[in-house]
């Protein structure tokens, strides 16, 4: 059941050339987890602003649960927004500003108590409801920010680049926990990441923006292994880049080689993205290259090797075990790639 | 690092020459003599004593002060949402409005005082509660202003986006969130609002009048009549009531800060 609609949702800066947001259309259905992933000033959180009601759209509209949101004010929105900042409220305590939304929905004493220590449970703080937030840690505030958002049931869960003012080594646990607690409380989320780790290991839906459209909306299987455009390929994931020549449909000329690709399109120059993961060696495949090893680099449970073939420069992935993966610079590999796993656009 | 040697006998020097002036008034308003004379002839309280049985001085210390605490809530009331509204709305006119409000620290208090005596003597308010309050609020409230645009924009946006999405409405979150975290500001305006108009002399040389009369203006008198060291004692009195605000605000927002913000 489609919980959010975004319906040409658009904001243009004053004085600035671009839209910052332009025409965004998508829907969630209810209790998916939605990444807004894209570089920074792509319009991920103008988007997610938006949807808080915090920033006015120019044209467009939201729709949560069928129903137009687009002139409320953020106060008549029951979102649940974690900011990147946390915003936690200095001169309260962890449960004062968990209680916050519930006060200000006219939620009784006692019945306040009682959510403000499950929303605190939840998040295994309860020992430290009432410390301020500068006597907590970063993983801490986070957490009690997402208490906070909780505590009024909200209809959407909005989070703005929720990890990135944790340190790298906390950031993969406090992912999986935000995950699993979104499942759990089955609320409909917005998390707004630059990290394509993050929204990859996080999303049911993932929309990959740049310049204030959604280049691609669709899972991060489908997002990683088969990039709608140019842009996708290379902002998510690493590819080998060719250049070629389509010389009949089906078929590149590259360089010296021919290579075959799935679908291409009629005529004309094209890039083709090449995952290193798809590159393997072996004796035949759609796609066989005679490779030279350039550089090899060991990282443990992969090998890479950058290569030169006839077509170009290619990228190899290896697991750390198979006898290929002991190749030094100089040495001579057969690599061959499957037609379906070429992506190929339009130069 | 540590200052040089040169550095510390600059600010030792300077220290010296604005404290001095304050050192031989301390020390006259000791004296047991009948003149202004420095070194006095002998110690004695004869002067503080003649200070607070005088009946004139003290109601005008009691005017004074009723004044200065009146004046300075109403500053903050008239300043708070001023600054709220520069430091965050946006609106035309904003920086009229902003300009505005400084623009009584730009003028001579000689003027202003002259202007708000030929305003307030047609109304009847020459020499009343309402016409002091009214005009010491004038020459506080840029002061107020300013304090609390700054301690206003100190506040993150982002605290009171947040109360907004949990439910609060604007006025709601301002006064939940925005103002309790601005509060040493509010301290420190209120202070200085209360000092401005307990030392404010000119204007309120141009407002008072025969039942009614500020600390100040008394003291100005006297010591226009007078050369006895009662006035020391009384400028003593003036230096005393402002250290004790300063270190009040010291207090306050020092243990303001042990409460709410670490």
């Amino acid at each position: 059941m489609t919980h959010l609609v975004l319906d040409r949702l658009t904001r243009r800066f004053p004085g600035a050339a671009q839209a910052a947001v332009a025409g965004i259309s998508l829907e969630l259905p209810k209790g998916a987890l939605l990444a807004l992933l894209g570089p920074s000033g792509c319009g991920k959180t103008t988007t997610l602003r938006m949807i808080a009601g915090l920033e006015k759209p120019d044209e467009g509209r939201v729709l949560v649960a069928g129903r137009d949101v687009t002139a409320l004010p953020p106060h008549r929105r029951n979102m649940g927004v974690v900011f990147q900042s946390y915003a936690l409220f200095p001169h309260m305590s962890a449960a004062g500003n968990v209680a916050f939304g519930l006060e200000m929905r006219g939620v009784a004493r006692a019945e306040r108590a009682e959510r403000v220590r499950q929303a605190l449970a939840l998040v295994g703080l309860e020992e430290l409801a009432a410390r301020r937030p500068r006597q907590l840690s970063g993983g801490q505030q986070q957490r009690v920010a997402l208490a906070r958002a909780l505590a009024i049931q909200p209809d959407l869960l909005l989070l703005d680049e929720p990890l990135s003012a944790l340190d790298a080594k906390l950031r993969e646990g406090v992912r999986d926990e935000i995950r699993a607690l979104q499942q759990r409380v089955g609320a409909t989320t917005v998390f707004v990441t630059h990290d394509q780790t993050e929204a990859l290991a996080m999303a049911d839906l993932v929309a990959v923006m740049n310049q204030g459209r959604v280049e691609q909306l669709a899972s991060p299987e489908e997002v990683f292994e088969r990039p709608a455009t140019r842009f996708v390929a290379t902002f998510v994931g690493r590819a080998a880049r060719l250049s070629g020549q389509v010389e009949a449909p089906g078929t590149i000329r590259c360089g010296e080689a021919l290579l075959r690709a799935a679908e291409t399109p009629a005529t004309g120059a094209v890039e083709i993205f090449i995952r290193p993961h798809h590159v393997r060696p072996v004796a035949a495949a759609e796609n066989l290259l005679p490779a030279r090893v350039l550089r090899r680099t060991y990282t443990g449970e992969v090998v890479s090797l950058e290569c030169e073939t006839p077509a170009g420069r290619l990228l190899a992935e290896l697991p750390g075990g198979v006898p290929e993966a002991r190749a030094t610079a100089g040495d001579t590999l057969s690599l061959g790639f499957a037609a379906a796993d070429l992506r190929v656009f339009p130069a | 690092m540590r200052p040089g040697i040169l550095l510390r006998l600059f600010a030792a020097l300077g220290y010296t020459l604005l404290l001095s002036p304050v050192v031989v008034v301390a020390a006259i308003s000791f004296s047991a003599g009948d003149f202004l004379t420095f070194p006095p002839p002998g110690f004695s309280l004869r002067w503080y004593q003649q200070l607070f049985s005088s009946g004139e001085l003290m109601a005008a210390l009691r005017n004074s002060a009723v004044l200065a605490v009146v004046v300075a809530v109403v500053a903050l009331l008239v300043g708070a949402p001023a600054s709220y509204a520069i430091a965050r709305l946006e609106f035309p006119g904003r920086d009229a409005l902003a300009g505005l409000l400084a623009a009584p620290l730009l003028l001579p208090t000689l003027v202003l005082g002259l202007a708000l005596l030929l305003a307030l003597q047609p109304l009847r308010l020459a020499a009343t509660w309402p016409g002091l309050v009214l005009a010491h609020s004038m020459v506080a409230i840029p002061f107020a202003t300013r304090i609390m645009t700054t301690a206003f924009t100190a506040v993150p946006r982002d605290l009171e986006e947040a109360a907004w999405t949990l439910g609060a409405t604007p006025l709601r979150a301002a006064l939940r969130v925005t103002l309790p975290i601005a509060a040493p500001g509010a301290v420190a305006a209120g202070a200085l609002c209360f000092l401005v108009s307990f030392d404010e002399t000119v204007i309120s040389l141009f407002l008072v009048g025969p039942r009614l009369s500020t600390l100040p203006v008394e003291m100005f008198r006297y010591a226009e009549n007078r050369t006895d060291p009662l006035v020391a004692a009384l400028a003593m009195a003036l230096i005393f009531v402002a250290l004790a605000v300063v270190l009040l605000v010291e207090r306050l927002v020092g243990f303001q800060r042990a409460l709410g913000r670490e």
